[in-house]
């Protein structure tokens, strides 16, 4: 049985929200997703699958909504809407993330839903959150991490004029989501011991504000400012750097050089053995190692002997050696360099081969699959819906709409089916 | 009396009757967490603020590494951290040394009344200490184990240890962030501490949640380099669907969006020293808006930036015309002014902005204080969410060290007063 056994969840999610329901779907929870007749706008992002933008082809639409199930429906119309409201009367959860007030608009505001179903868990995730000044104003991924601090933690100290940079791949999203889901399954949690549901009002602002480790106690302990730089950790004092490159052209980032004896000492071995460690022997560096210090000019010069002899090896070759000596060096992969490390590939079997039948019976493409493993219960992810594939289903089995009635509601432009 | 306002009476009657029985979401549930440093108590805080009981074991010999930084003065005391008070408030600490039998005994003894146990140690920590899933089953059959190492616990480098930056860097986040033709940016934090934590967090609430339903415990086998690779979907898909690379010339995007490509979407230099903004057109109505905003520059009428293909196209020249409109104003001046026109920008803020500044963050009460047995009244960043029936709760700082030790043995463990006693003379608690 999986751990999400038998919930109902409906969704009106974008950019921001979407990753709750995949992460409910895929851990067994049934995801409803609702979709405008031409099918969501998050559909039009990129890559698209061999180039050719296409509402079904979005390959970062695949990846954020798997699991799901499409329904199509103009909520423009009362008959749309009263069609969202019957299916929200059996609904364990709504998701949803539009702007403070739209959802009131329609007649599905939570104090309307829950006359009807006071078992409902409703978790608004809006940019800022139900009330405030800014409760009106619009963002989106680049402006969360702009406003929630986390750009000011991000980017160069060694390149003249550059900007604070938001790491790419949607991140302000996935705080969001992350946050957003956190809250809803406590109140699910809380739910079965009491049957009641609740309304949570969830801010992406928030979200990341709270997602930014020690800027925040930085300022309010030592009443200093961080400041971004290149590759790592920011700093209220500088830190020395920790990108290393590699004889392939990659890099090693290395840190914690002086943190444990018994690996200074390996490491030194193994530089000594490739005639490398130049006076890296020497008892002041053991005294280093031996009392957990760095920073000084001692350490300086080891960095860079020890960046000279990275610089001479493959990224490969360092990552191996060094975290045989409990360094805990990692190198800088892109994504897709994880495809084929054999602990993630074969021993944990971390990516799925997910059915895409719609291109034909034996095709399946390779996803990152499970951020999680369930000993108990099942991860089961399945394909990202097709634009409508399911709404002539759902209105039949949940909602009992007749042949007749659905091809009525489509002919009306109230729904699209595939 | 009037009926209406025999109603409100009533109504009354019944809040008071429902006072008591609101609480928290995850009241009743202990948690034991062997966790330190990031990752594990950021999974714990964020059970903790929802009401769980969660009772930080820690050891004097191996402490939290997190309690020596950050310090306000070096006086040496593991008590002074601003950074450990904000991922350790709503805890309890116990000390107790599990290397001793007796220690372990009553370990033992905390699991077999408990519903959680979480640790992010490497992986064979809990094993060495006969502590593993099967062993913790018999001491508590329905547990839920949580282990949140770097690469899991199974596989041929699950002896291998990272901290956030390592698990951001194998995972591909790292590589993700950057100017195109520089080295990585990367990132400026241990984001995938935080993002550890989330996932420890959400793993346990759905691993209770099955619990509710079946009466069954299990062991989640949490791998921080996973979660990343999780984050990492499309471009994953992007190489087996299309066999294209992330790592290729003009990768990462810095802060344009070519998954979307549209433009402007970026950073702008404003007035004052290092000071950013960002701004974002995601349609035609909101290039109107902006154009308006600015007071229709010549150069916005220029047919290279007639449509959304060609801005995308041409956004080089495009940012420069937008920075300088920007570079005349602070961050906060361009994002009120666009944002009235409906154009979705914001100022990259400072710790200080969000902190002193911020009338959102304010408003919805984002650093509430509470006081700590040291370090007086402290602020801590707030969980981001309302919730209508069980809102979090800030009941308390971060715990002195040990300072719920007497409470956990004598109250909870029922050991007595001189048990107690010689175990801390002993150096078990």
């Amino acid at each position: 049985m999986t751990a999400l056994n038998g919930l109902l969840v409906v969704e009106l999610c974008g950019e921001r929200g979407q990753y709750m329901g995949k992460l409910m779907g895929d851990m067994g929870a049934r995801v409803v997703k609702l979709e405008p007749l031409q099918g969501s706008p998050e559909r039009n992002i990129g890559p698209f699958k061999d180039d050719k933008p296409d509402p079904n082809s979005s390959l970062y639409f695949w990846a954020r909504n798997t699991s799901k199930e499409s329904l199509t429906v103009d909520l423009e119309s009362p008959q749309g809407i009263a069609l969202v409201k019957k299916l929200l009367k059996k609904a364990d959860v709504f998701l949803e993330d539009r702007k403070p007030g739209f959802l009131e608009s329609l007649g599905l505001g939570y104090e309307v839903l829950k006359k009807t179903n006071k078992k409902l868990v409703m978790t608004s995730l809006t940019a800022f959150g139900q009330d405030g000044p800014y409760r009106d104003y619009k963002s989106n991924d680049l402006v969360a991490l702009a406003m929630g601090g986390i750009m000011h933690s991000c980017g160069y100290d060694d390149v003249p004029d550059s900007p604070p940079i938001r790491p790419s791949g949607g991140h302000g999203d996935f705080i969001s989501a992350h946050y957003g889901l956190i809250g809803t399954m406590s109140a699910l949690f809380y739910r079965d011991f009491t049957g009641v549901g609740q309304y949570l009002d969830v801010s992406a602002h928030e979200a990341c504000s709270s997602t930014t480790e020690a800027s925040i106690p930085t300022y309010l302990f030592l009443n200093k400012e961080v400041f971004r730089q290149t590759g790592r950790h920011q700093g209220a004092t500088p830190t020395p750097k920790t990108l290393c490159k590699t004889l392939d052209g990659k890099y090693i980032i290395v840190f914690q050089l002086f943190n444990n004896l018994n690996s200074w000492l390996s490491l030194v071995k193994w530089m000594s053995e490739k005639g490398m460690a130049e006076d890296l022997e020497d008892e002041k560096y053991k005294d280093m190692a031996r009392h957990i210090t760095s920073n000084t000019k001692d350490s300086d010069h080891a960095f860079e002997v020890v960046r000279n002899f990275i610089l001479n090896h493959t990224a490969d070759e360092i990552y191996r050696g060094a975290q045989e000596l409990k360094y805990p060096w990692g190198i800088v992969r892109s994504p897709e360099e994880n495809l084929d490390d054999p602990h993630f590939l074969d021993d944990r079997e971390m990516f799925e081969d997910i059915p895409h039948t719609e291109f034909g019976n034996e095709v399946t493409y390779r996803y990152a699959g499970r951020p999680y493993r369930f000993k108990g219960t099942p991860w089961n992810a399945f394909r990202s819906p097709l634009v409508g594939e399911h709404t002539a289903y759902i209105l039949k089995q949940d909602l009992e709409y007749s042949e007749q009635e659905i091809k009525n509601l489509r002919l009306t432009g109230i729904i699209s089916t595939k | 009396m009037p009926k209406n306002l025999m109603r409100v009476k009533e109504e009354e009657q019944i809040n008071v009757q429902e006072k008591p029985l609101s609480k928290n979401a995850l009241e009743g549930v202990r948690v034991i967490d062997l966790s330190w440093i990031v990752a594990g108590p950021q999974c714990t805080r964020l059970l903790a603020d929802f009401g769980a009981e969660v009772i930080k074991v820690e050891n004097e010999a191996a402490l939290d590494y997190c309690r020596n930084i950050l310090p306000i003065d070096a006086d040496g005391s593991p008590n002074r951290s601003g950074l450990f008070n904000t991922l350790n408030r709503n805890k309890k600490s116990v000390t107790l040394n599990v290397m001793h039998p007796t220690g372990m005994e009553k370990l033992k003894e905390l699991i077999s009344i408990s519903d959680v146990i979480v640790e992010n140690f490497s992986s064979r920590v809990l094993e060495k200490w006969g502590l593993s899933y099967e062993d913790q089953k018999k001491i508590r059959p329905d547990i839920i184990y949580c282990s949140m190492s770097g690469f899991g616990h199974s596989g041929r480098d699950r002896d291998y240890v990272t901290w956030g930056p390592t698990a951001q860097a194998l995972s591909g986040l790292t590589f993700m962030s950057g100017l195109p033709g520089e080295e990585s940016a990367g990132w400026g934090f241990s984001y995938m501490d935080h993002t550890g934590g989330f996932y420890g967090a959400l793993a346990i609430l759905m691993a209770l949640k099955h619990r509710n339903s079946t009466g069954k415990g299990q062991h989640l086998d949490l791998s921080q380099v996973e979660a990343g690779i999780g984050m990492t979907g499309t471009s994953i898909l992007d190489y087996t669907v299309n066999s294209r690379p992330f790592r290729r010339e003009g990768m990462p995007p810095g802060n344009t969006a070519p998954d979307k490509k549209i433009a402007p979407h970026n950073s702008y230099r404003c007035r004052g020293k290092d000071r950013w903004c960002v701004i974002t057109v995601t349609n035609e109505e909101e290039w109107y808006a902006l154009s308006k905003a600015i007071n229709n520059p010549l150069w916005i009428n220029d047919k290279k930036f007639s449509t959304m293909a060609l801005r995308y196209e041409n956004q080089d020249e495009l940012d420069q015309h937008i920075e300088t409109w920007t570079i005349n104003r602070t961050p906060h001046e361009v994002m009120h002014h666009l944002q009235s026109f409906g154009v979705p920008a914001g100022a990259i803020q400072t710790p200080r902005e969000r902190i002193e500044e911020d009338p959102q963050l304010k408003e919805r009460d984002f650093l509430p204080t509470i006081k700590h047995g040291e370090l007086g009244d402290t602020k801590v960043e707030a969980m981001p969410m309302k919730m209508s029936e069980t809102p979090w709760e800030l009941k308390s700082a971060s715990p002195l060290l040990s300072e719920h030790s007497a409470e956990i043995y004598m109250d909870l463990l029922g050991t007595s007063g001189e048990d107690f006693a010689s175990f801390i003379e002993q150096g078990i608690a």
